[in-house]
């Protein structure tokens, strides 16, 4: 049962919410049920830490891999979760612009991402992302403004259109295991494909095949160029909160399915195909978008951008392997998913009090909002990777990682790309933190912070400090019990 | 031999061609609404197939599966898509940016590369090279109607002929995936037709039109 509750509850909670009319009613059952799952998470991962491995049933399983991913994943809803509350006053009435339709959608979005981490099998995974998409469209286009709308329509579009590509890969992935003996109804149990993938080694062609489908498929939902062209508009145009869970959760929802099938096709076929893939695929990403973030003229696209560039620098770590670079590329995505929520929850104030998200609009910021200035700036040298911040760590490893592995090229082009996303967020920030404010000083009607906002915002800081200073040996053995599993 | 097992296997070999028929078809045809009846016309094709290939194979599961195809996609998608076309209330015609003719030859090209990429393929793992190359073509066609056809229900049904490619795909190659996931398939597929009703309406109603191709507010 340790698996089922968490599963289903946001299912339940979704419909639950729905039924509540009044606002501060459901935003009450909505905490409760946030609550309670975040609780359940958390008593799923102590578990887990201890077992090691727990399957239920058929569809339902857990490993190390899972654990990490789970901890992130309830880490992040708790934040969003608290920061919502008072984000919801920014959203204008509409029909199904309630309160009571915004949780149904983030249990809903909730409930189709743990069901991709808990599930045993490929198939079902990919139909857990496949419906990542479908609950988070309607998210996307929440303020069905012509931007928000047209923004819903190409997330949708983009990423079916993408995942029906791993639908293929996945497809080829059981073919390839059905030749090699495996029973059809076990073909698609990653476990099972794990220990069976030595013997795969005829079907080679086939797994290079699976494995390119695949990259491209979930390759569009991580955002990887050149399938990239979702990213920056759904992450422009959705609430704040959903924004952030986007960036800091779904990515990395859509990277652990790459993970799986890049551990079942290097098993089988030797890491030297797929890995390759990746590196092409992660280091086309992190260059286009670090010279994509210097021309940007909206604060969300920035941001979505840089997005981007960090899942590349993740796909680079497992593309270069080894025990260091995939410690690197898993705490990198950690690392990133706390600094990213970080900086999507300053663009609600900065809306709120500039009306607009255009960076050449903003100007003054350090006065009107010295707070909120002062979070943009923490997350934005998060984001850069300095230290004493989580990201220069895994950077550092990932980077160590390419110049032990000799490959010279890679680590210089990782190097330049960082800098030049660093001069473009110091060049964007500076613009917008600088000069007076417009208009007379009106911080006197400025709602004040509420202190769900304050706590949420100072948890992603304090786990980013701690991150950057000493990672504790906690957290260290599960990131090594989640490397055991890749390995 | 009986003569259901022969009706069986004929169906079997003559199905690729109906696909065939099908895809070039939608792209000759200039309604939305005549693509919707096409798409009902080659799923219950697919519908055929897999009850004929159930037959011969003796599996109830894959009955299942026929039966699944049929409710879904031979019924409640086209009837969903065509209840939404007509309280859409806009022009019947696809506005594409080429022409019926030149649409058809790049379909037929579309064919002929499918036959020719899938040979190494079909041969290496002794499959039916016919069956995969429709595959292959239906994919390909559903990804040129959809950048083709700038009305949004266009991009719809792209993506559906495009689905049924890849149905094709793993019924030729597995004989069908397990049963679960292919349910769960089915459910994704209805749920996505129903979310992207949700959005063509949405995008009448904010923009006044569903023309895709002027939908560029956001760039860069």
């Amino acid at each position: 049962m340790t698996l089922w509750f968490p599963l289903l509850l946001p299912l339940l909670g979704a419909f639950l919410v729905l039924g509540f009319k009044n606002p501060r009613a459901a935003v009450r059952v909505a905490l409760g049920i946030g609550i309670a799952e975040v609780l359940l998470l958390g008593n799923c991962a102590w578990k887990l830490r201890s077992a090691g491995v727990l399957q239920q049933g058929r569809y339902l399983r857990a490993d190390g891999l899972t654990l990490f991913f789970l901890i992130n994943l309830g880490l992040i809803f708790a934040v969003v979760l608290a920061y919502s509350v008072g984000y919801l006053r920014h959203i204008p009435k509409g029909r199904f612009s309630s309160p009571r339709w915004f949780y149904a959608l983030v249990f809903l979005f909730l409930f189709t991402m743990v069901a991709a981490y808990l599930s045993a099998n490929l198939g079902m995974l990919w139909i857990a992302i496949e419906a990542t998409t479908l609950a988070s469209a309607l998210l996307v286009g929440f303020y069905n403004t012509k931007g928000a709308v047209e923004a819903g329509w190409k997330y949708l579009i983009v990423c079916t259109v993408g995942i029906a590509f791993a639908l293929f890969g996945t497809i080829a992935f059981y073919l390839a295991a059905v030749r090699g003996g495996v029973p059809a109804e076990m073909a698609l149990d990653w476990a099972t494909l794990m220990t069976a993938a030595p013997g795969m080694t005829a079907a080679r062609e086939l797994l290079k095949l699976a494995f390119v489908f695949a990259a491209v498929g979930y390759g569009t939902k991580i955002g990887l160029v050149p399938m990239h062209s979702w990213l920056p508009d759904a992450h422009a145009e959705a609430p704040a909160p959903i924004s952030a869970l986007l960036s800091a959760v779904l990515l990395n929802c859509a990277m652990y399915a790459l993970l799986r099938l890049d551990a079942i096709t290097s098993h089988a076929i030797g890491g030297n195909f797929s890995h390759t893939l990746l590196l092409s695929f992660g280091g086309l990403s992190l260059l286009a978008s670090a010279f994509l973030m210097i021309v940007q003229r909206d604060l969300k696209r920035l941001l979505a951008y840089s997005s981007i560039e960090h899942m590349g620098i993740v796909a680079l770590g497992v593309g270069l392997g080894g025990p260091l670079g995939l410690f690197g590329a898993l705490l990198h995505a950690f690392n990133h998913s706390l600094a990213k929520t970080l900086l999507f929850f300053t663009t609600g104030s900065v809306r709120e009090t500039f009306g607009t998200l255009r960076m050449d609009r903003i100007r003054g910021m350090g006065r009107a909002l010295p707070s909120t200035s002062a979070v943009l700036v923490v997350g934005g040298l998060a984001v850069a990777g300095l230290p004493p911040f989580g990201l220069f760590v895994s950077e550092f490893a990932i980077l160590m990682s390419a110049f032990t592995q000799s490959h010279y090229l890679l680590a210089l082009l990782m190097l330049a790309a960082i800098s030049i996303a660093f001069g473009a967020l110091l060049y964007h920030f500076q613009r917008m933190l600088s000069g007076e404010p417009p208009g007379s000083p009106a911080s006197a009607n400025r709602p004040r912070p509420l202190a769900f906002e304050i706590a949420a915002v100072s948890i992603c800081g304090v786990c980013l400090l701690i991150l950057g200073l000493h990672v504790p040996a906690v957290f260290i053995s599960v990131l090594h019990g989640a490397m055991a599993v890749l390995q | 031999m009986g003569l259901v097992e022969f009706a069986a296997a004929k169906t079997l070999a003559s199905s690729a061609v109906f696909l065939f028929i099908t895809v070039l078809l939608i792209a000759a045809a200039t309604r939305t609404s005549t693509c919707i009846v096409l798409f009902a016309a080659q799923c219950a094709v697919i519908t055929m197939q897999v009850v004929a290939m159930a037959y011969l194979h003796r599996s109830g599961e894959a009955l299942v599966v026929a039966a699944m195809v049929l409710l879904v996609k031979v019924l409640a998608i086209p009837y969903a898509l065509l209840r939404i076309r007509n309280r859409l209330n806009v022009p019947a015609d696809i506005s594409a940016s080429t022409t019926a003719a030149q649409s058809v030859y790049i379909a037929a090209a579309l064919i002929l590369l499918a036959f020719a990429v899938v040979q190494p393929y079909a041969r290496a793992f002794a499959l039916d090279s016919e069956m995969l190359a429709v595959a292959t073509a239906l994919v390909l066609t559903g990804a040129f109607l959809m950048v083709s056809r700038k009305k949004a229900l266009m991009q719809v049904i792209g993506l559906l002929v495009l689905e049924n490619g890849i149905f094709l795909a793993a019924l030729t190659t597995t004989f069908g995936m397990p049963l679960v996931i292919e349910m769960g398939i089915f459910f994704d597929l209805l749920m996505c037709v129903l979310l992207m009703g949700v959005f063509v309406f949405r995008i009448r109603d904010t923009f006044e039109h569903v023309d895709v191709s002027r939908l560029r507010r956001l760039r860069g």
